[in-house]
Parts: structure tokens; C-alpha cells; sequence
């Protein structure tokens, strides 16, 4: 039997409707007071604490997104398949690859890049410059949203912890052994902030 | 001083064969620890700003279609419906009217080649057809689209089968006699003089198989025309060849109204600037935003970036002659390497860097096969330092002798004992000392070497592993051949000082270096220097950030700094300024320059120190109608004057490429691992590095290079590969999935150390180390291995698979 399809499908609630009269009074009544529905790839993020509402593709990734549309740098395509840990930013506390994301998944995500965790001030970023964390530099935003996320969740690791959680990140110049004493330097002011506190 | 003293003094330096006959007195910010870099908060925020981040108005995607087939020709093309998709604004055929025969596309220097070419010498090859679109995605799409004829021609995939009579032709546009470019000679005495004498002889060959660069920031560029004036970003470290190159095309442009920007680079270790493909996309990406009129950016996918390797792959032939006391007599050393894109060295240049083995005889082959060129890769001394260290190790397991014996029993130059050495070091006005000797002493020290160096196979561990801990020694070296130019700038209002050069940074935190030099050499606080970074301020430093850095550029900085201080210690003590109402005043009336010198950014009497004037109060203010009209105007002076004060300087020298030149600093290295003789497995536990830098500038910037290329060069050791199908020529692992670079958990501890000697041909005794280590490192697995398990391995890198075939377990 050929399916009948219905002229007017409430943008609220997907209910369908014959005439536009009926969908007018049921929104109207049903969803009084309810904010303008979103139309299709339109997603809403929060980014280094700013409120994002952006219409996307679905192929984006959230690479794409950051990098080229927001037009936030720190996000990097290096090995360009999840490979290299470059791309990494916090989503939802969690270290994620933005390469390997498609940016229409993230809706009502909180996301931090290295952009954000400069900006707020975080002691990671000061400790990377003191130590020599970087030396071309192309990798390091990778690894400072992948050592914050470590130190959210783990405010004291141990150098073991650390070579761990960097796994994942490639750092062609060879910086590595900096970083372990940066996030551990990182980590003290971190506690001593709270400590006064 | 005067300023004509101080330009005389760069003619007289010019080859820096009379070294640093102005030493300076007090080293204040030269060789300090703790200067913040002046890249650090960009970089570790990701503000920093990479070509590959740049993004303009319009701006339109360009990709090359690239040869399925390692060797094939294009015999028709049809483009018609990658036109036809929407969002394509151009395709650039091979065949296009308005694309000459060749173009001047870079090389070492501008070399002339096809801008896209018809025939693929390798797979992946650029060839045939460039798509330019609205975005990759669609340009992706579009040559998916081009349907190509291709004629598949016979191909080669390595040196030994290219070599064989009856070889086709791997390359036969350009090589139609054979795969044999050339074969470059290099030694001394007669080696079969030397194996006669010698009380033992031993051959072995050895294979560096195929590894990359894996920048991580890929090849990539972007262009745009302003009108008729062309803008480039560039990501390459020769800007100033760059740029030469690009003049050429267009029937000439003015170099005057090229503009270029060189943004941060994410590292490019040589490579890329050397091949001769590398400014093709450029070109055509020129091409295209002319016709087109909206920028174009090309980038390299990671597959592309994989088609350019190092130019140590090939096979390596040894025999040498030794005696029982570990001295060596005679050294040949063939090496048979794939798809050099130059000359380069090696294997046999560092046995004459720091032998004094007699007799030398190190023929190289240059081959031709199908796979993409090689070039420096960090660096082009990888074959030397294979050779030096698979030949010395060598020697001593033979005789059962401890390797560091060996090294110092053979330490000197061209065939040469180190009496002879200590002759050229006076020569050359160094104050003689044995670098070796004194590397060794802190190398020894800090590996534990006495107790851990134990007969091969002997290290058994109570983990079941075996335990090997090898040696290796070299020179230090810099190419230090080249000529850079800097200028520098007293700003007005504060008196700060600008550096002016072109950017073009790899990461070893060259800028703040410079800006080291110049602070001590003009007597001015660091924070009162900075490098511009100015895309083309038109001061091209030779090879900024890479091979020449210190050694040419750190003097460039030095003579610069010099002729400004003499400059602002004129300007101190000349009238400020003469009009028709009379002259202005010196700042330091009846003085000389050299009754005045600058601390701290201050200008004081030497005599009286408590006479004195900031760097800031000396330039007085910027413009403002002039301070100078103002009291003609009114009749009194509201701002004190002095003259703009600017410096241009220079270095030029040719460095090591102009027959020998003997090298007084030395590195030694230990490396410590641990083999699992069931699976074959090499854990990299110690590394320490020892290195003679001659004069340190900045050691934070020293260990980087210390500890990052030991990462890099065990990556290499231990399984960097880059494999071909044999079948099809087809690249198997362009990826970084498959083929493995290290990471933070590849090396356990290294230990950095560094010795001031002072004997280096660089400002202030100074040699280079940015190459080095990453170089010296992969082969020193070798000898590592070999003290673990009882075998040598000859095949590099040392995978798994090789160590359980070294055992016989597979």
C-alpha cells in the first residue's frame, strides 16, 4: 500500500498535520513558550566558554569546524587520520581527535582548545614555555589540550602517568622529555592555586 | 672602532680562517640559562600561524593528479568531466598552451624542469593535470573524474637490480645511457697497500633501507596577486632561492614587487626545498590564481609527503684493514645509494674528518631507480656516520678491544695524528685542545661505562632480556657554507633594537639566539631585542634555522650588532644635528666613542659611570613634525634628537664544501637497550649524548637538539621504513598508521651534556648541532644490539624480525 505523506510535520515534534491551520494552533498551543526549533545541521557549541550556534555539513569534521571555519589555529592536521594526536581538543572533559570527529555529532558538546586554556590562564602553558615543550611547535597545542585533560582528571601525575597519557601524540622535533617536566611543574602550581584557596 | 674598521673586519672574516680574533671579554647573555624563547607563548597556545593555517578571501584549492604507476607515460587525457563539475574552476593540462616546456622550479637553486610533467618516474608522481577548486573535498572529487591512458613502463625498485646489465631504464629522459648517474670518488693513499701491511682484513655489507622526513606540517603553499604583483606563503627553508626562482617565471618579475611571507614552519629537516618537483605546485598554483584571479593554496596530502626520502638508502661494501693494536689502516668503503637528488657525501668523509687512517677509498654510485628522489633528510651525512660507526664498532669487537680504545687510537684528520691536528688548531688560532678526550671523560662518567661495557652476549638480565650498551664517536659539524644577512634598527621612543631578517623557523629557537648575540654584543638587555618577524624584510639569513645557522648567520648578527653599537656611540658623541641657527650639542659633548661603552641598555662614560643615558633617551621620539622644527619654531628643544640609527652586515663563507677543512670539535655518544630474545624486541633503555659545541649560545636549545634527535634518530634505528610492493612499485605505508615515527615511550632517559672548546669555525668558537645527533644516533643501534646479543645486524632499521633472524629463531 502506497504510504500517504502528510503535508505539514510540526518542526517541533515531527507530528504530522493535513492542513497548515492545524499545525499553526498545535504549535501554538503545544509549544508555547518553546525556543525557535533548529533546523538541519544546526548545532550548538560551547567553545573556550563562548556559545557557538553553527549551521554544518555533515561530512565537517570538527577539525574542519575549529580550524578552518571558527578559525582557531591550535587544533593541527598533521598525520590527517588519527594517527598523531595533533588535532587534539577537550570535548566534554575528555581529549578527543577533531580530525577523526564529524562536527554534526558535537552538538551541545563543551569543547577547549589551547586557544582557551592560554586564555584562562592555565600554569600548563607558561610551563611548556619554560621548559622548551616545543620546538617547531606545529604539535604542541596537541599535546598541552591532551596534558590539561590529563590534569583535570589526574591533578598529580606521575612521570609514568604522563608518558602514558602522551602516547598518542607525535612530536616529530623530539621535544618528549620536556613535557613530562612541564605538566609535573604545571601540576604543583595547579596545587599549590588550591592549596591557597 | 670605527665603522669602516668594522666592515673591514667581515672581508678579513670571510672564510673565518683567522677564527675570532676579537674574543669578547665577558659572556653576559651568551651561553645563559633560562631566556624565555620568543616563540613560546605562541607556540604553546597554537596562535602561531603556519601556512598551512592560512586562509584569504576567495581563496580556491589546488591538487595534482599523481601517477598510479611507478613508471608510466601519459598517452591521452580526458579532463572533460572533471570540468564539467560544479565547483571546479580550472584544470592545468600538461599539455596546456600557456605552460612552458620548463620552468625555473627550485632544486639547489633554480633548476629547470617541467612545471607538471607527462611522464611519472615514480608512483605518486605529481603528473599530467592540476585541478583547482572551490574546496579540497571537490578538487578530490574532480580527479576522480580525469580519465587517463596511461603506458606502463618496466621500473626499478632497487640499486643492485639497476645495476644489472640488462636493467631497464629507470629514468631514461634524462639518464638514456643507464642507471649509473655518476660515480664520485673521494680518498687518500692506497688501500691495497694498507690491507697488505695491516695484520687483519674483514668485509661485510650493510643496508639503510628507505626512510622519510614526516614534517608535520605538510608541503603547502598559497598565492595570490595583487594586480601584477605576485604574494606567496611559503613553507620551504631556502626563501631567498625561493624567490630567485620565482622572478624567472612570467617572462621575469622585478624581485621588487615579489612579496613573501614566511610564516612558522612545522619543521622541514632539509628535503623538500632540494627536490626538484618542489616549487612545481607553487608554479602552477601561480599559474592558476592569475588565471583565475583568487588565491590558490596547494597542500600535500600525508601520502604526498611521503614520495621524497633521505639519500642514505642503498648498500653499503666494506674492507678494512687493522692492526692488532686497533689501529686502521686502510678503509674502503662502496656505497650504492637510490635516487640522490645532489652530490651530498659520504660513506667515506668522516673517516678523513677524523682519521688517521692512511689509506681512504669511498667511490659512491649514484642510481637511478623508480621510487621518489632523496635528498638531505637530517642530513646528508647519514651515510658517513653509518659508515664511521658500523666500520669503527667493527674493528674493535674483531679484536675484542673496548671501542673507545679504537677511537682514540685512530682521532685525527685526512690521514693525519692528532700532532698534526694540534698544528692546525694553532693554525687557525684556536688554543689546542682534545676535544675528543674530554668528551669522553664526561660521556664515560655519566653511561657508567667501566661497569656496564661487558663482552657480547654477556649481559643476560634477571627480566630474561639482554642487556647491550654500544659506543660511537664523530665530529662536529655545521655546513657552514653560505651567506646571510641581517640588518637591525634602533627603534625610536625606547631605544629598543629590531632585528631584521627573514623568517624562516624550524623550531631550534634560532631567533632568540640571535637576539643573545646581539644583546651581549651591544651591551643591551634581552628584552630590548627583538626579530622581527617580517615576512621579507629583503635581509635573507643564509639557510635561516637550519644547516648555517650559528655558523653563518650567529656571525652576521655579531658584525651587525658591532656596527651599531659603534653607530650609537658615534651618534653619543657627534653633533646631533646642524641647521642654520647652529649645531646641536653632542649627548656626550668632548668625548670619543671609546670613552663611552653600553650596560643594560645604557650608555655610560667608562671614566665616570655615574655620567650616563639610556638607550631610550638617545633616539628621542618618532616623527611628531620633528623635534628638531619644533625648536626652530618656538626656540627651545622639547625632545632630544639624534640621527636614525640602522646597521646592515653580512657573512659570507664556503664553509665545508670547498675541499677540506679540518673539524676540531668532537661528540661521543653511548646508547643502552635491552633485547627480549623471544620476540625480538629492542627497548632503547639510556642514551647519552656528549657534544663539543665549542661555544654555547643558549643550552636549553643545545639539549633540545640533543634529546629530540636521539628520539628521531632511534625512530629511524628502530622501525622507521618506508616499504614498496615489489609487484607493482606501488608505496605501501605512506601513512603515519604504518609507518612508525617514535613517541614520548620509544627511549627511556637521555642524558644531554655539552663541552666548550672553543674550536669551532662559528662566532665565538661556536659549531653547529642541529644536524648531528639525529644522524649519528640510528646507526649506534648497531654496536648496541651487537653487545646485546652476540650478532651484528647490518640491516637497518633493526626490526624485531631482524633481531630473531640475527638468532637463528626464525
Amino acid at each position: 500500500m502506497e504510504e500517504q505523506t502528510s503535508k505539514y510535520l510540526c518542526p517541533y515534534c515531527s507530528t504530522k498535520f493535513e492542513a497548515f491551520e492545524d499545525l499553526k494552533n498545535h504549535a501554538l498551543t503545544a509549544h508555547a513558550g518553546e525556543p525557535a526549533p533548529m533546523p538541519e545541521g544546526m548545532i550548538r557549541l560551547t567553545i573556550n566558554g563562548d556559545e557557538y550556534q553553527i549551521q554544518v555539513q555533515p561530512e565537517w569534521t570538527l577539525n574542519y569546524l575549529i580550524h578552518d571555519k571558527l578559525g582557531l589555529t591550535s587544533p593541527k592536521m598533521f598525520c590527517d587520520r588519527g594517527a598523531c594526536g595533533s588535532c587534539t581538543v577537550i570535548m566534554n572533559e575528555r581529549p578527543i581527535l577533531s580530525c577523526m570527529t564529524l562536527a554534526i555529532e558535537c552538538d551541545g558538546s563543551t569543547i577547549e582548545t589551547a586557544e582557551g586554556i592560554a586564555d584562562a590562564g592555565h600554569p600548563l602553558v607558561e610551563a611548556y614555555v619554560k621548559h622548551h615543550a616545543m620546538q617547531c611547535g606545529y604539535c604542541t597545542p596537541g599535546f598541552i589540550t591532551t596534558a590539561k585533560a590529563l590534569l583535570d582528571r589526574n591533578p598529580d601525575p606521575k612521570e609514568e602517568e604522563i608518558r602514558e597519557a602522551l602516547g598518542g601524540n607525535l612530536c616529530r622535533c623530539g621535544t618528549y622529555p620536556q613535557h613530562p617536566k612541564a605538566i609535573m611543574e604545571a601540576a604543583e602550581k595547579l596545587g599549590h592555586k588550591e592549596g591557597a584557596k | 672602532m670605527s665603522v669602516q674598521t668594522e666592515y673591514d673586519r667581515m672581508i678579513e672574516m670571510e672564510d673565518n680562517v683567522g677564527f675570532d680574533k676579537y674574543p669578547l671579554k665577558d659572556f653576559d647573555q651568551i651561553g645563559k640559562k633560562d631566556i624565555r624563547r620568543l616563540d613560546g607563548t605562541e607556540k604553546a597556545s597554537g596562535r602561531a600561524e603556519y601556512t598551512m593555517d592560512v586562509q584569504l578571501p576567495g581563496m580556491l584549492y589546488l591538487k595534482f593528479l599523481t601517477s598510479p604507476y611507478p613508471h608510466a607515460e601519459i598517452k591521452h587525457m580526458d579532463t572533460s568531466r572533471a570540468e564539467a563539475l560544479p565547483g571546479v574552476r580550472g584544470i592545468l593540462r600538461y599539455d596546456d598552451p600557456e605552460l612552458p616546456d620548463v620552468a625555473d622550479l627550485g632544486g639547489h637553486g633554480p633548476t629547470a624542469i617541467a612545471p607538471i610533467p607527462k611522464v611519472a618516474h615514480f608512483e605518486g608522481e605529481p603528473t599530467g593535470a592540476a585541478v583547482v577548486a572551490d574546496t579540497e573535498h571537490i578538487a578530490d572529487e574532480a580527479l576522480r573524474l580525469i580519465q587517463v591512458k596511461w603506458e606502463q613502463r618496466p621500473f626499478l625498485l632497487n640499486v643492485e637490480e639497476a645495476l644489472k646489465p640488462d636493467a631497464p631504464l629507470a629514468h631514461p629522459e634524462d639518464f638514456p645511457d643507464g642507471n649509473l648517474e655518476v660515480e664520485h670518488v673521494e680518498g687518500h693513499g692506497d688501500v691495497e697497500k694498507g690491507f697488505k701491511e695491516a695484520d687483519r682484513v674483514l668485509e661485510f655489507k650493510a643496508t639503510r633501507r628507505l626512510h622519510t622526513y614526516v614534517s608535520p606540517e605538510r608541503p603547502c603553499g598559497v598565492v595570490r596577486w595583487n594586480g601584477d604583483y605576485p604574494e606567496f606563503w611559503l613553507k620551504h627553508q631556502r626563501p631567498h632561492e625561493n624567490k630567485r626562482a620565482i622572478s624567472s617565471w612570467f617572462e621575469h618579475i622585478p624581485m621588487n614587487r615579489i612579496e613573501m611571507h614566511m610564516l612558522y614552519q612545522g619543521a622541514t629537516f632539509g628535503g623538500w626545498t632540494q627536490f626538484y618537483w618542489n616549487q612545481g605546485p607553487m608554479y602552477c598554483a601561480a599559474v592558476m590564481a592569475k588565471r583565475t584571479g583568487h588565491p590558490v593554496k596547494y597542500v600535500f596530502d600525508r601520502r604526498g609527503d611521503f614520495y621524497g626520502g633521505s639519500m642514505d638508502e642503498g648498500d653499503y661494501y666494506f674492507k678494512v684493514g687493522f692492526n692488532n693494536d686497533g689501529r686502521i689502516l686502510a678503509v674502503e668503503a662502496k656505497g650504492h645509494f637510490a635516487n640522490p637528488q645532489w652530490e651530498g657525501f659520504g660513506p667515506g668523509t668522516h673517516f678523513e674528518d677524523n682519521t688517521q687512517i692512511p689509506n681512504l677509498n669511498a667511490p659512491r654510485m649514484v642510481i637511478k631507480v623508480n621510487k621518489g628522489p632523496n635528498t638531505a633528510v637530517r642530513c646528508e651525512h647519514l651515510p658517513n656516520t653509518m659508515a664511521f660507526t658500523l666500520v669503527m664498532d667493527r674493528v674493535a669487537a674483531e679484536l675484542g678491544m673496548d671501542p673507545i680504545d679504537v677511537a682514540i687510537k685512530n682521532d685525527g684528520a685526512k690521514g693525519h695524528d692528532m700532532e698534526w691536528l694540534t698544528e692546525r688548531k694553532e693554525e687557525a688560532d684556536f688554543t689546542p685542545r682534545d676535544s675528543l678526550k674530554e668528551c669522553l671523560e664526561k660521556g664515560k662518567a655519566a653511561v657508567g661505562w667501566e661497569d656496564k661495557w661487558h663482552p657480547p652476549g654477556a649481559g643476560k638480565l634477571p627480566n630474561g632480556k639482554m642487556h647491550g650498551i654500544g659506543f660511537t664517536w664523530n665530529h662536529e659539524w655545521d655546513d657552514s657554507c653560505g651567506s646571510g644577512e641581517i640588518a637591525m634598527r634602533l627603534e625610536r621612543n625606547d631605544g629598543t633594537v629590531s632585528i631584521l631578517g627573514m623568517r624562516c623557523d624550524n623550531g631550534v629557537n634560532a631567533e632568540t639566539g640571535y637576539c643573545q648575540i646581539a644583546a651581549n654584543e651591544l651591551g643591551m638587555r634581552m628584552e630590548d631585542l627583538f626579530y622581527r618577524p617580517h615576512t621579507d624584510t629583503g635581509f635573507f639569513p643564509m639557510c635561516p634555522d637550519s644547516s648555517t645557522n650559528t655558523g653563518v648567520n650567529g656571525w652576521a648578527v655579531r658584525h651587525c650588532a658591532r656596527l651599531l653599537k659603534a653607530k650609537i656611540l658615534e651618534a653619543a658623541t657627534s653633533p646631533r644635528a646642524v641647521t642654520q641657527r647652529g649645531m646641536y650639542p653632542p649627548l656626550f659633548p668632548d668625548m670619543k666613542p671609546e670613552d663611552l661603552d653600553i650596560k643594560d641598555s645604557v650608555i655610560f662614560v667608562k671614566a665616570d659611570p655615574s655620567q650616563k643615558l639610556s638607550l631610550a633617551d638617545l633616539v628621542g621620539p618618532s616623527a611628531e613634525a620633528g623635534p628638531l622644527s619644533f625648536h626652530e619654531l618656538y626656540g627651545a628643544e622639547r625632545h632630544p634628537f639624534s640621527v636614525p640609527i640602522f646597521a646592515h652586515s653580512y657573512q659570507a663563507q664556503i664553509g665545508c664544501y670547498a675541499g677540506f677543512r679540518p673539524k676540531f670539535c668532537r661528540q661521543v655518544h653511548f646508547m643502552e637497550v635491552e633485547i627480549d630474545p623471544e620476540t625480538g624486541e629492542i627497548e632503547v633503555t639510556h642514551v647519552v649524548n656528549v657534544n663539543d659545541v665549542g661555544k654555547v649560545i643558549s643550552p636549553e636549545s643545545c639539549a633540545g637538539q640533543q634529546y629530540g634527535g636521539t628520539y628521531m634518530g632511534v625512530g629511524r634505528a628502530l622501525f622507521e621504513e618506508v616499504v614498496h610492493d615489489p609487484a607493482t612499485g606501488v608505496m605501501l605505508n605512506g601513512n603515519l598508521l604504518d609507518y612508525k615515527i617514535a613517541t614520548i615511550e620509544d627511549c627511556q632517559t637521555i642524558d644531554t651534556h655539552l663541552v666548550e672548546t672553543q674550536q669551532g669555525y662559528g662566532p665565538y668558537g661556536a659549531t653547529g648541532i642541529g644536524e648531528d645527533i639525529a644522524t649519528v644516533i640510528p646507526a649506534l643501534l648497531g654496536p648496541a644490539v651487537y653487545n646485546a646479543i652476540g650478532e651484528w645486524i647490518y640491516e637497518f632499521p633493526i626490526t624485531p624480525e631482524r633481531v630473531l633472524k640475527a638468532l637463528g629463531k626464525i
